[in-house]
């Protein structure tokens, strides 16, 4: 099995400093600690090789240099300025000073001046003792406001968003939102508007951000050192809901928080919580908590059946309608964005239902039946780590059930939050498994949330499903490793060298795999919206990624676990680890491809009898996509 | 019933009109690009055009011409906001812009305000409803030697007085374009200028073209000790060698026009009566850096020097100083184009500039790496003021030694000095390094000041006792900016007007430059009050130094310069409010 790995794509701006690794080494101290570094690196870097701890605030590792908020400066013997230490390289052998008089007293006044423009109290704020302006305040001593401190608001708080809120009187202007958005999204909804003590971050015409090109996927949120971009917290009605006795609430929870959680209560990322939590949720009061795998998987066998038709008309049929590549359509940030930005694409998203959206359909129709309560006194919540999901549970279409099928997505933060208020200390409490009907999904299900999950999810189901034979023969304990990795954007190719029989779930949708023996099934995976605006202009351009038959779209960094609604910071390695635990949890699940899930079976034979993409189906676990273009009026 | 069925009609009719127009901005638009290439190296040109053609940028050409270019809207919404004569909405028919520099104020822009605001009704930042006149305050305009002035569109008035101004509303509501007074003769000055007016013209590229090699004019100015004139005062020599070391195919010339600081006026003068200087000294610095590529980046305030400029680029290609094989020097080739400034006084700071030519908001660049080496469009380029690009080509035709042979040890040659103010003859004056400010004082007719900015806003306030202090790179290196402030005048005021402009004009990037700033500002007018405690007052001073400390570039790092001084040298004066207060 070969692959052809792309590398990510860097956007090469001035600024953005890489040490030259094959330049010798030059010898600096720093604080009287003498050391090594290579060429071309930046100061900060340096020093934090050392122990000594430089503050930031516009800084972050995922994104480029912009030093503007200059709380980093430096002294470096020689230069009348103080430097920025995340924006100054190291050329030569330089003496440099942390720590002096004159840079405490500037960055100080940094400080104070920025609480002299932040309007709002800590108090009240979703940033309270999560904020880096906060953390700066109380680091460098401020114990009163020398330039003074607003006492009342210049911006109107935008709330048009249903997914984003943004409160600009708490923002620094570090401009990480701005730069989230561009660099990593490619969506570029956010800029610097006007100039001098004017300026302000905006959308294009400083609209409300629900006219604006936004695609909700919330990094401004996880990049935003402040309270300035937050979630719109729903809270306070999900409570209200639990305390509705006539209400029978449930909840269906996602891979990704699972990984996330723990971080909010102090545990290392990466320690999955996911039995805990269901213990929570129970003794918060939900009445029943379901594992949103089920329809992960669900949506594995819908939208593998779908490639499946798709490849059989094109190549069989010949039929010249059918659009390959199929594109995933699970991430709500990346379907907006197609509809923004690729309105005439659309035809290439796959016609499934998100996860999300799918259950929520289920448990109004299918769920409801059994347990016997009526659909309309049902609350279905989905905890999530994306605030796009609240966006999309909203959109008028998701309604198969005749109800809302969703109807509220919480992020992985607001329900930590709940879960506080609850009084309930997370990682102490006991296990609990999942509720019947559904119980336990599969390993194929969690891994959704990582960058290459859903593409490894689909190639278990329609190996297994073609060949007739298991993943594991061809890939060690079916770890499909050619899809994995955190590139931005990857290709693999998979030969099909042998064909079985066609199951019997889709048999009476093709009749054998011969057409498919000795093919390539020509794969691809994008995380960051921005990496997929690369991928797309390569396929208009008839490049590499033209030539695949799939292709996963996430639209956040890393993919789910490193979605807009997970717990800040966020950072590669934060990243890696919350993968790290969705892959370990892979491997200890009992079931680990979609089409083994019994539940799933259960759904075929019971409520979706016409099979996958049957017209039962097609009415709860499918959609239809509204080309929106870039035109703002 | 009738009238909802006609509100549809009148809504069906709004929305095909409101097609109709888009459909004709669009393809007004399209013309346009046409006519330059669709690269967002154009993007400031385009909106200039764009702006010319409708009186503004609206929302949907923004959004046009970013499906066109491929960049995001908001990034253009972005530019038109940081730029000021980039209009979002529509403006009157005639925009009027009043200097606010101190010398217009000294000479009683405030009397003219007070007329302008009298004949029109409006206030300023507004427009008439008769979609007439729009009424704005603007930084500089490069007339200090002749202040009061101001713009009406792109025409420059000057030594205005109040009955002036209403001739010129009444003339412009009548459009009589011929009654109004013209602009007080560009280029007329008390100069001497013996250096720029006896240059033999050319005969620098001449001689640098048929003797030297291109290392050759580099060590010739490397030995001349020319400085950059812009202020900063790098030796241009070093910038030359530095941009012909850097590894790079195309290399850039730039000369910086964007002569936004306030008092300055010299460069638009030596634009008006010696552009053929510039050009030959951008054509000899495209010789000696390897480049084939001249840019004058013009600020938007002289518009109407432009047409002057362009014929003489086309006379220059004309007798071959430009274009391919230059002078039939085989593989010399050069050319300049002209590129307008949009209003930002920042873009006068090298990399802010660079940004701006690359159709982006003019914020200055994370330096290193320097211009010389990754400058516009990551290529080496080199950036130089109007005055040094002049002076280079007396340097190359008439040698170094002749120009060590003036000013004094440490500053060679001459510098021209704009000098206006509480003086008798304001105006340029091209004089050598090593005069006291006493000196000039007595050239200019200024006896018996409080003090004098040396360098404009961002240089340095000297007060009367200094006046023996040099001005030269050893002492007042600094620009070539001169104001005089006579015994009556308030330096509160003084710091007022100086803060105000940096308040404006910060690009915004900088903590301490786009907020502390307006602290010190706001000290200003708590000292004119009385309620600025001397705590307070020692409090805005540290912060001064912090701004100067932790700033990207030069506005910040000289912003606070104001403070400090009127701190040092007059604090008897502003902490004896509100003794005077009105």
């Amino acid at each position: 099995m070969m692959t052809t790995p792309m590398r990510t794509l860097s956007w090469p701006r001035h600024g953005t400093l890489v040490p030259d690794l094959d330049a010798p080494k030059i010898a600096i101290s720093i604080d009287g600690i003498e050391l090594q570094v290579p060429q071309g690196g930046t100061i900060l870097d340096a020093a934090r090789q050392v122990g000594v701890r430089i503050p930031t605030l516009c800084h972050h590792d995922d994104l480029c240099t912009a030093s503007v908020c200059r709380i980093c400066v430096v002294e470096v013997e020689g230069m009348r300025h103080l430097q920025a230490s995340c924006a100054a390289p190291i050329m030569q052998s330089m003496r440099i000073k942390t720590n002096t008089a004159k840079v405490r007293s500037a960055r100080r006044h940094i400080i104070d001046l920025l609480l002299s423009e932040h309007y709002g109290d800590c108090n009240t704020c979703k940033r309270n003792n999560n904020c880096e302006l906060q953390s700066l305040a109380v680091e460098y001593g401020v114990d009163f406001y020398r330039f003074g401190h607003p006492t009342e608001p210049k911006f109107a708080i935008d709330r048009s968003s249903s997914s984003i809120v943004r409160d600009m009187n708490k923002c620094v202007l570090c401009r990480r939102c701005v730069r989230a958005c561009d660099e990593l999204q490619g969506v570029s909804c956010l800029t610097v508007a006007s100039r001098s003590a004017r300026s302000h971050v905006s959308t294009f015409g400083n609209k409300p951000l629900s006219g604006a090109v936004c695609i909700n996927c919330g990094q401004c949120i996880n990049h935003c050192p402040t309270g300035a971009l937050t979630e719109q917290d729903q809270t306070d009605e999900v409570w209200s809901m639990i305390d509705d006795p006539s209400k029978h609430v449930v909840i269906q929870t996602a891979p990704s928080p699972r990984a996330g959680m723990g971080e909010c209560f102090a545990l290392e990322p990466g320690t999955p919580v996911t039995y805990q939590l269901n213990t929570a949720l129970k003794r918060m009061g939900f009445n029943a908590v379901f594992d949103t795998n089920h329809t992960a998987d669900l949506t594995i066998i819908e939208e593998g059946t779908e490639l499946i038709l798709r490849l059989y008309k094109a190549l069989v049929q010949k039929d010249p309608d059918v659009k390959l590549p199929q594109f995933t359509s699970c991430s709500p940030g990346w379907v907006k964005y197609m509809e923004h930005f690729c309105a005439d694409m659309l035809d290439h998203l796959s016609s499934a239902k998100s996860p999300q959206q799918m259950f929520g359909s289920l448990l109004k129709t299918y769920y409801a039946e059994k347990k016997g309560v009526d659909p309309s006194n049902m609350v279905v919540v989905a905890l999530m780590p994306c605030t796009a999901k609240k966006y999309e549970c909203n959109r008028p279409e998701m309604n198969s059930s005749g109800y809302k099928d969703v109807d509220y997505g919480l992020t992985t933060r607001e329900l930590a939050r709940m879960i506080k208020e609850s009084g309930i200390d997370l990682p102490k409490v006991p296990e609990t498994g999942f509720d019947d009907p559904f119980g336990e999904a599969s390993g194929a299900g969690v891994i959704f949330g990582a960058t290459g999950g859903v593409m490894e999810a689909a190639l278990r189901t329609v190996i297994e499903m073609v060949t007739g034979k298991a993943v594991e023969d061809f890939y060690d304990h079916a770890n499909i490793l050619p899809v994995r990795g955190i590139d931005g954007a990857r290709l693999a190719e998979i030969p099909i060298s042998e064909v079985g029989p066609v199951p019997d779930l889709i048999k009476h949708l093709v009749p054998d795999w011969d057409w498919l023996k000795g093919a390539s099934l020509k794969v691809g995976v994008v995380h960051g919206t921005a990496n997929a605006q690369r991928v797309i202009e390569d396929i208009r351009a008839g490049g590499p990624f033209s030539e695949c038959h799939f292709i996963e779209f996430m639209a956040c960094p890393g993919g789910c676990l490193g979605g807009g609604g997970q717990p800040i910071p966020t950072n590669a390695k934060i990243r890696a680890k919350r993968s790290q635990a969705l892959y370990r949890m892979d491997t200890n699940s009992e079931v680990r491809k979609s089409h083994e899930n019994p539940a799933v079976l259960k759904l075929y034979q019971e409520f979706l009898t016409d099979g996958p993409c049957g017209h039962v189906s097609h009415h709860h676990l499918h959609t239809t996509y509204t080309p929106r273009g870039k035109y703002m009026p | 019933m009738t009238a909802c069925f006609f509100n549809e009609i009148a809504h069906a009719a709004g929305a095909l009109m409101l097609l109709t127009s888009q459909d004709n901005e669009k393809a007004i638009i399209k013309d346009l690009m046409k006519t330059m290439d669709a690269e967002r190296l154009e993007l400031i040109p385009l909106l200039l055009a764009i702006q010319d053609e409708f009186g503004y940028v609206s929302e949907f050409a923004m959004q046009f011409i970013a499906n066109e270019l491929r960049i995001p809207a908001s990034e253009i919404y972005g530019v038109v906001t940081f730029f000021h004569f980039i209009n979002k909405k529509p403006k009157g028919k005639f925009i009027i812009r009043l200097s606010r520099d101190m010398s217009s104020i000294m000479k009683g822009a405030k009397s003219v305000a007070r007329q302008l605001r009298n004949d029109l009704g409006i206030r300023f930042g507004e427009t008439t409803p008769d979609g007439m006149f729009t009424l704005e305050w603007t930084s500089c305009i490069g007339m200090n030697y002749q202040a009061p002035a101001m713009m009406v569109n792109n025409e420059v008035f000057s030594n205005l007085t109040p009955p002036m101004v209403h001739r010129i509303i009444e003339d412009c509501r009548q459009e009589l374009y011929a009654h109004r007074p013209t602009v007080g003769n560009v280029g007329e000055t008390h100069a001497s200028m013996m250096s720029y007016s006896s240059h033999e013209l050319n005969s620098g590229l001449i001689r640098a073209i048929r003797e030297m090699t291109p290392a050759e004019v580099i060590g010739e100015l490397t030995v001349s000790g020319l400085k950059g004139r812009g202020g900063a005062g790098f030796p241009t020599g070093v910038k030359w060698n530095l941009a012909a070391k850097a590894e790079g195919d195309v290399k850039y010339i730039i000369c910086n026009a964007d002569e936004g600081e306030p008092g300055t006026f010299k460069d638009r003068i030596i634009l008006g009566k010696y552009a053929d200087l510039v050009f030959e000294g951008m054509t000899l610095a495209g010789y000696a850096v390897g480049a084939t590529e001249g840019i004058v980046y013009l600020r938007y305030e002289y518009t109407h020097v432009r047409p002057h400029l362009e014929a003489a680029l086309a006379a220059r290609r004309q007798a071959n100083l430009l274009g391919r094989n230059i002078l039939g020097k085989e593989g010399f080739s050069f050319d300049i184009r002209i590129h307008m400034g949009a209003g930002a006084y920042v873009c006068g700071e090298e990399t802010a500039l660079i940004e701006s030519l690359e159709g982006r908001r003019g914020q200055p660049r994370n330096r290193p790496p320097y211009p010389v080496e990754k400058g516009l469009h990551g290529r080496p380029t080199v950036v130089n003021n109007v005055e040094t690009l002049a002076t280079a080509s007396c340097i190359v035709a008439r040698g170094a030694k002749w120009f060590t042979s003036i000013g004094t040890e440490r500053s060679k040659g001459f510098k021209l000095f704009s000098v206006s103010g509480d003086c008798a003859r304001p105006g340029v004056y091209e004089l050598p390094w090593g005069m006291t400010v006493q000196q000039l004082l007595e050239l200019v007719d200024g006896a018996g000041a409080k003090a004098v900015q040396v360098g404009g806003y961002t240089g340095e306030l000297v007060p009367a006792g200094e006046f023996g202090r040099v001005m030269g790179y050893e002492d007042l290196g600094i620009g070539g900016s001169i104001i005089v402030y006579g015994q009556g005048r308030d330096m509160l005021e003084v710091a007022e007007n100086y803060l105000e402009f940096f308040v404006e004009e910060s690009c915004g990037q900088c903590t301490g430059c786009r907020i502390g700033n307006a602290k010190l500002l706001d000290g200003v007018h708590r000292l004119q009050k009385g309620t600025c405690s001397n705590r307070y007052l020692n409090d805005l001073i540290g912060l001064s130094h912090s701004i100067k400390t932790t700033s990207k570039c030069g506005l910040g790092q000289a912003s606070p310069d104001i403070f400090i001084a009127i701190n040092e040298h007059f604090k008897e004066e502003i902490m004896a409010r509100p003794v005077l207060a009105a």
